[in-house]
């Protein structure tokens, strides 16, 4: 059987902080033919340090190191405050490191783009569009045709399962379908990587199922590289092909699990494999162990 | 909100105005004020309805009117395009602070006899007391509304492509309408006032001017006819705002 694999860092060693890229996932399925794993994302040596309204410096991210290959399924898990949106934010071009570099596609992020499309908690929809009017923003700005736009995204409205709320605003919607247009909205102008800030965070756990199922079946398609931030284990194992453990801020990585459950995934399927089981319990463990380092730093 | 909690807030609106006006007939029927000094409703309402159709009248309210607009479109325009300007720049910012801190403040109506004299008595004078009055509220919530934009919406337009210089009209703008149009219903709110003042301080003619003349020949019911016209075009004027404002925010979840 399959044990959950992990990448620790060396006890006690400077290099302990630096993770180098792990080796290539492990995939029991009959995967689809893909080419030779290549970095998507490259992030190297990156520190952030805040300026806080009283003048002090705040450690948020201590020289985070981590290669995300193109079309793996990533999540970052961590205490709260340890610096998972400053780095997902990072990798989005929205704040800029004060140390190190993070790359995309090789080249160094100076700034947002339409490669990397974020999802945030908060969802951010345009309040003032309707569903329509927000997914095919993203289209109409890379120079889409608006008729062509029109249909792309109402296709898009329809994979998301929001099919006859087009011409709805998103005040109208519940929390998981403001969600879904969000998704929407971002797939809309096709990014390399999807950046999701506790998507599913706010929604009761209902919804947060269906919207993981969904999230999963839309991955399996076109398989973009996503960097998934969440505060739940389960989710992070049953979505990932690696779960990046932080520690307690200034966050540094702690371990990396490389998932090597078979996709594709079910729910119901999974929840009674005993792997399955036993990267939650292991994994809850390393975060246990991460509180209880800053109780007794 | 639906058609007939609409309607029962209406209902529920007219009560003190009714009330209001009840007691107005009470004080001129039991004699407490001499019908020269306090006409009773039922007299100056039909005195207004006789001056609504003459053509003089009619003049009057259409020169307050358009010195009214007039004043109240350029508060709107340069408000909120300072506002927006403010906020996005922060040179603008630090060049603007400190005049809008300086004017604010100052009670506009002090600067009309340099305007009258800068000016004439025309409408120029008038207009510009107007503008001068109505901005600084427009200017004020076109810059907080601005300001306050959630970061996550500019960052999710960028991300979808747009560069940082339409930000402003794609995101910023649109987001800040709800905090635009509540400055503007304070700017035109002042704007009638003031365009009143202005006319009874020194004018040739409008609604102002008409309640000084009655005022000095002692004919009071002409001088509440003014003042009802002008309330009345207030409430007509605010009732057209507020049918605009719900259509622009019908996305906006209500606050
Ligand atoms: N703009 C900012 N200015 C100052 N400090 C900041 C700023 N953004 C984040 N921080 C600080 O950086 C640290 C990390 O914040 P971040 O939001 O990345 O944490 P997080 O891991 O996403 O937390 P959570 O799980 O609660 O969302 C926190 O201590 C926070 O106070
Ligand atoms: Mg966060």
């Amino acid at each position: 059987m399959v044990g959950p694999v992990t990448h620790g860092k060396t006890p006690g060693s400077k290099a302990g902080m630096k993770v180098v890229p792990s080796r290539p996932e492990v995939r029991t399925d009959p995967a689809p033919v893909r080419g030779p794993a290549s970095a998507m994302i490259e992030i190297e040596r990156v520190s952030q340090t805040f300026r806080t309204a009283g003048r002090q410096a705040h450690l948020a991210l201590s020289d985070i190191s981590l290669t995300i290959e193109d079309g793996a399924f990533v999540s970052i898990l961590g205490p709260s405050g340890c610096g998972k949106s400053t780095l997902l934010y990072i990798v989005g071009g929205f704040v800029s490191p004060t140390e190190g570099e993070a790359r995309v596609k090789g080249r160094t992020i100076t700034g947002p783009g339409p490669d990397r499309g974020p999802v945030f908690q908060e969802f951010a929809l345009f309040p003032w569009k309707t569903v329509l009017g927000n997914v095919m923003y993203g289209p109409r700005q890379q120079g889409v045709k608006s008729a062509e736009a029109d249909a792309q995204s109402r296709r898009l409205i329809e994979m998301v399962g929001l099919k006859g709320f087009e011409n709805f605003y998103p005040k109208e919607l519940s929390g998981g379908m403001k969600q879904r247009v969000a998704l929407a909205r971002t797939l809309a102008y096709h990014p390399a990587v999807l950046l999701m800030d506790e998507p599913f965070g706010a929604l009761d756990a209902h919804t947060r199922t269906r919207l993981q199922n969904d999230l999963l079946n839309i991955w399996e398609r076109d398989r973009k590289t996503v960097l998934f931030v969440t505060h739940s284990v389960d989710e992070a194992v049953f979505l990932s092909d690696k779960v990046v453990v932080m520690t307690r801020a200034p966050g540094r990585i702690k371990e990396i699990v490389d998932i090597a459950l078979p996709r594709p995934r079910r729910r119901a399927e999974l929840l009674l494999d005993p792997r399955y089981q036993k990267y939650v319990v292991e994994i809850e463990r390393m975060i246990d162990d991460t509180s209880e380092e800053g109780l007794h730093p | 909100m639906n058609a007939r909690a609409l309607t029962s807030d209406v209902l529920l609106g007219i009560i003190p105005i009714a009330l209001a006006i009840g007691l107005w007939q009470a004080i001129s029927s039991f004699g407490y004020a001499p019908v020269t000094l306090l006409p009773p409703p039922g007299m100056v309402f039909t005195r207004l309805v006789q001056q609504l159709l003459t053509s003089s009248f009619q003049q009057e309210i259409a020169s307050t009117l358009f010195r009214l607009f007039a004043g109240f479109a350029i508060a709107v325009i340069l408000g909120v395009g300072i506002g927006l300007a403010a906020a996005a720049s922060p040179a603008v910012n630090a060049v603007v602070r400190p005049i809008v801190r300086v004017l604010a403040p100052l009670p506009k109506v002090a600067l009309y006899p340099a305007l009258l004299l800068l000016l004439g008595f025309g409408h120029e004078s008038k207009i510009t007391l107007v503008a001068a009055d109505a901005l600084f509220p427009i200017l004020l919530s076109t810059y907080y509304g601005a300001s306050m934009v959630e970061q996550k919406l500019i960052w999710s337009a960028m991300a979808a492509g747009t560069p940082r210089r339409q930000i402003l009209f794609k995101v910023v703008l649109p987001a800040a309408v709800p905090s635009i149009l509540t400055g503007c219903r304070i700017g035109l709110v002042i704007s009638c006032i003031v365009v009143f003042l202005a006319e009874m301080i020194s004018s040739t003619d409008g609604l102002g001017y008409r309640l000084v003349t009655a005022a000095r020949t002692f004919q009071a019911v002409d001088m509440f006819v003014p003042l009802i016209t002008i309330s009345m075009l207030g409430l007509i004027l605010n009732g057209l705002l507020q049918g605009l404002r719900s259509y622009l925010l019908r996305g906006f979840p209500e606050v």
